[in-house]
């Protein structure tokens, strides 16, 4: 190709350089990005992080509480969790400015209080989980309460009583 | 070993050497987007060069396969002080996809504890994730790492609201 055929081609197209640090980055409309989880929403749930390809989102229970943590350095920003999280609270966000100088700033976590079973006090799950199941199914709030082996208790105990079984087990 | 002097003199142009670890291409390619006329990296004076021991700065990508182990290890040796990397992608950061598979060893906190065994000393090391990293993101991981630029990412700890 000639020299005059390339300045041609080039005055034709002009600059096409995004000076990125000082103009606007060229995300197109479908980039996807870190994700940004809504504490207020959030149920803990932890449908987020069966669905997660790489476990970017867990939840462990610790001494504070049930946590959900993202780890934004393992994350392949798919955009499943915001996708399969029933309260919505999850967002894809445009962030892709991530650069960080150690790995902790990379964590970002919410921590859920727990509901212990009224009876035993084991540890059930997320009390803001268990304040949208109240409202969406007709359960007692008494009920709901009770960890499952107290509930399976309970319930042989009220079946054996029906049965006429006055002795059973205590 | 004075960080702060050597950085100060590698500021204006700074010659980076792609070392890849096993990663699947896509964060290669983004970095070869980087030196396109549309981000244009030769702007600031960033150049690649084909070895290591011309280096700068160390664009680190993938999740270290068992394989690579031995030659990354060889490549990060014969880099000059200070040694400064970028680890780009998920796959560096916290080992991706691939973070608990047989065949890798799990990302760059692994393999730093490797290298401190070897005695490898690393002076400064900016993590970028993304998957793959945007070409803007490894530019923006480059000014962090010569501290041009201000940190953006924070650790944060929420308490969802009970009652």
């Amino acid at each position: 190709m000639s020299l005059v055929k390339i300045l041609e081609i080039a005055l034709r197209t002009g600059r096409v350089t995004r000076r990125y640090p000082v103009e606007e980055p060229l995300l197109t409309p479908e980039f996807r990005g870190s994700i940004e989880v809504d504490p207020s929403k959030c149920w803990g749930c932890g449908a987020c992080t069966k669905v997660c390809p790489s476990n970017a989102l867990t939840l462990t229970p610790s001494g504070k509480g049930l946590v959900l943590e993202y780890f934004v350095g393992r994350c392949v920003f798919c955009g499943m969790c915001a996708e399969v999280c029933p309260a919505k609270a999850i967002t894809v966000t445009k962030k892709f400015e991530l650069a960080s100088k150690n790995l902790r700033d990379l964590r970002s976590r919410v921590v859920h209080e727990v509901l212990r079973c009224s009876v035993c006090g084991a540890p059930i799950t997320a009390e803001a989980e268990v304040r949208a199941v109240v409202k969406v199914s007709p359960i007692t709030e008494e009920y709901v309460a009770l960890c499952p082996r107290c509930r399976k208790e309970r319930f042989t105990k009220s079946v054996a009583l029906r049965i006429g079984a006055s002795s059973g087990p205590s | 070993m004075d960080l702060a002097k050597a950085l100060k003199a590698i500021r204006r142009s700074i010659w980076v050497y792609h070392l890849n670890s096993g990663s699947c291409n896509a964060c290669d390619i983004e970095v070869l987007d980087a030196l396109t006329p549309y981000f244009d990296v030769e702007r600031f004076g960033i150049k690649l060069v084909g070895s290591p021991r011309h280096a700068d700065v160390v664009l680190f990508t993938g999740p270290v396969t068992r394989e690579s182990l031995p030659k990354v290890v060889r490549a990060l040796k014969a880099m000059p002080r200070p040694r400064l990397l970028l680890v780009l992608g998920s796959c560096g950061v916290g080992g991706g996809i691939w973070w608990d598979t047989y065949a890798t060893i799990g990302g760059f906190s692994k393999l730093e504890e490797i290298l401190r065994e070897q005695g490898v000393e690393v002076d400064r090391v900016v993590y970028v994730p993304g998957c793959p990293v945007r070409p803007e993101a490894i530019i923006y991981g480059i000014l962090v790492l010569l501290g041009l630029a201000e940190q953006k990412v924070r650790e944060v700890e929420v308490h969802a609201p009970g009652g």
